[in-house]
């Protein structure tokens, strides 16, 4: 079933020319698991803005195409009505959290929701079990490490209980070893409670066992879709390189982003 | 940065103990109980055991070494206040009492700070119906104090790094050394606001008006005595001062007249 349909999507920012995002279609079925890549200032956080109605409702510009998320168009929702099925982690886990114990953070979202106590602690407990900080309760944002913290910031965004997560560079933040435990963390979250995750990533490399699918973008287009494995062929082939093609089909998933990961590094350097 | 270390006197650290543990409204009240008896008071006496009465707390609160800090900062501005009284043409023992007077006031507010949850702060605004949105502020900006005092330092050591001198010419040079400083500082609180406030929308904030937060504030037994004994002795404090003349330790010594106003 699909629950997010873009159809011809175009976002410019006010005060730009050019659209951020230009003519954007793609669709995410429910419980998958999609990333979403590319270069930097390609379109990523713009179109993941989109989903949670961030873009119209907090950010000026001018909307065209139509975007659904759960039967709801955003040019007609509030992003604080649509929290409830949808949660955005950001890039930085210091500008989310607000409380000073992490507990009463995880609780931030449910008491905005108006639940009664009992169901905000069930909740929390819950929420602080399944991302593991739960014996980090009392502790306050500052004292955490940066992968704690935003554990920290994804059990604050389960606390709502939405069905799509979007997650902004989770881990830029983060060193390798924080970055793969976080990326493993979220593919957990998706086996037990078949969330559907929409992750923007640059570290492919961890990221891409997780996934069913990956977007590519590039200049504010979707120039690639398809399961990894795919897609990194595909890119490769695109690029001209049939020296690459030939082990393709060969060689590991990890030679294969490395390959990608190579034709990124030339693209920007064109 | 001397001024962002004054401040670390008035942070809230989270400790076990009974300190901690008051609701916030009896901590409130004992400090507000401080702050009129150092109004109605002009004795020297008074003032003392008003200071030396504070130290139990703070050594039962576990945080001396943070309390001294903040008496350390506030000791400039005290002794600014006594040279001031003094030079003026006051005696000796009223410029001494007013000093006291300053340091009782910054220690009570440094130990209400220091051993109250910012958190919990909110709550305690929340029920004296202080709408939400103006509590929640409040806690906010507390909160971001220690993000933004980091952020500082971190702007400072790269100014710095670039060759910046920050304690080098005369007054005026050392002021505008800090606009390279602030500059970036106001640009990346600006940003963070934004992202803040993102973040805000996506977590439902003020969807709706009745929000049932997860912590409750509840006065125990021990709140109720606190505010009892805070009311008890302001309460003999007042009868002192209205009934029962103090002996004045004035030895009237001051400054010779100087000059004439």
């Amino acid at each position: 079933m699909e629950i997010v349909s873009a159809r011809n999507l175009t976002f410019t920012y006010a005060g730009s020319r050019r659209p951020a995002i230009e003519g954007v279609n793609f669709s995410v079925r429910q419980g998958e698991f999609v990333v979403l890549t590319g270069p930097s200032g390609c379109g990523k956080t713009t179109l993941a803005r989109c989903l949670n109605a961030l873009i119209p409702s907090f950010y000026q510009g001018e909307l065209s195409g139509s975007l659904s998320v759960l039967n709801k168009d955003i040019s007609n929702s509030s992003t604080s009505e649509l929290s409830r099925k949808v949660g955005f982690v950001f890039q930085n886990p210091e500008n989310q959290l607000f409380s000073l114990s992490v507990e009463r953070d995880v609780a931030f979202g449910p008491e905005n929701l108006g639940l009664p106590r009992e169901e905000t602690k069930r909740r929390v407990d819950w929420a602080m079990r399944l991302t593991g900080i739960d014996g980090l309760r009392e502790a306050a944002p500052y004292e955490l490490s940066g992968g704690q913290q935003q554990r920290a910031a994804i059990a604050s965004v389960l606390a709502m209980r939405p069905e799509i997560m979007v997650l902004d560079e989770p881990t830029s933040f983060l060193d390798p070893l924080s970055a793969s435990q976080i990326l493993e963390a979220i593919a957990n979250l998706r086996q037990e409670i078949g969330i559907t995750i929409v992750l923007i990533e640059h570290r492919l490399d961890l990221a891409s066992k997780y996934a069913n699918r990956i977007l590519i973008m590039d200049k504010g287009r979707i120039i690639l879709e398809g399961p990894p494995s795919e897609v990194y062929s595909e890119e490769v082939r695109l690029m001209g390189k049939p020296l690459l093609l030939n082990t393709s089909t060969a060689c590991s998933n990890r030679r294969k982003v490395k390959l990608l990961l190579m034709v990124y590094l030339r693209r920007r350097l064109r | 940065m001397l001024s962002i270390r004054m401040f670390e006197g008035f942070k809230f650290k989270q400790r076990k103990t009974p300190i901690h543990r008051l609701d916030p409204r009896p901590k409130f009240m004992i400090a507000l109980t401080i702050f009129a008896l150092s109004l109605i008071f002009a004795n020297v006496m008074v003032f003392l055991l008003l200071f030396l009465a504070q130290l139990p707390l703070v050594c039962i609160s576990r945080s001396v070494r943070r309390w001294l800090g903040s008496i350390k900062g506030g000791a400039i501005l005290a002794a600014m206040i006594f040279v001031m009284n003094f030079l003026t043409g006051s005696t000796l023992v009223f410029s001494a009492t007013m000093t006291l007077r300053f340091l009782v006031l910054v220690s009570a507010f440094s130990l209400f700070f220091m051993t109250t949850s910012p958190d919990d702060l909110g709550l305690a605004l929340e029920k004296a119906r202080v709408p939400y949105t103006l509590s929640f502020t409040f806690t906010m900006a507390v909160r971001l104090v220690p993000t933004i005092a980091l952020e500082a330092q971190t702007i400072i050591d790269a100014q710095r790094s670039r060759g910046l001198e920050m304690e080098r010419g005369n007054l005026i040079q050392r002021i505008r050394n800090y606009i390279p400083i602030l500059i970036p500082l106001i640009v990346s609180a600006i940003r963070r606001s934004t992202e803040l406030a993102e973040a805000l929308e996506s977590r439902a904030f003020g969807v709706t008006k009745d929000r049932e937060s997860l912590v409750e504030l509840r006065m125990k037994l021990s709140d109720y005595a606190t505010v009892i004994i805070a009311l008890a002795v302001l309460a003999i404090g007042i009868y002192v001062q209205l009934l029962i003349t103090l002996p004045s330790l004035d030895t009237g010594i001051k400054m010779p007249a100087l000059w004439k106003f």
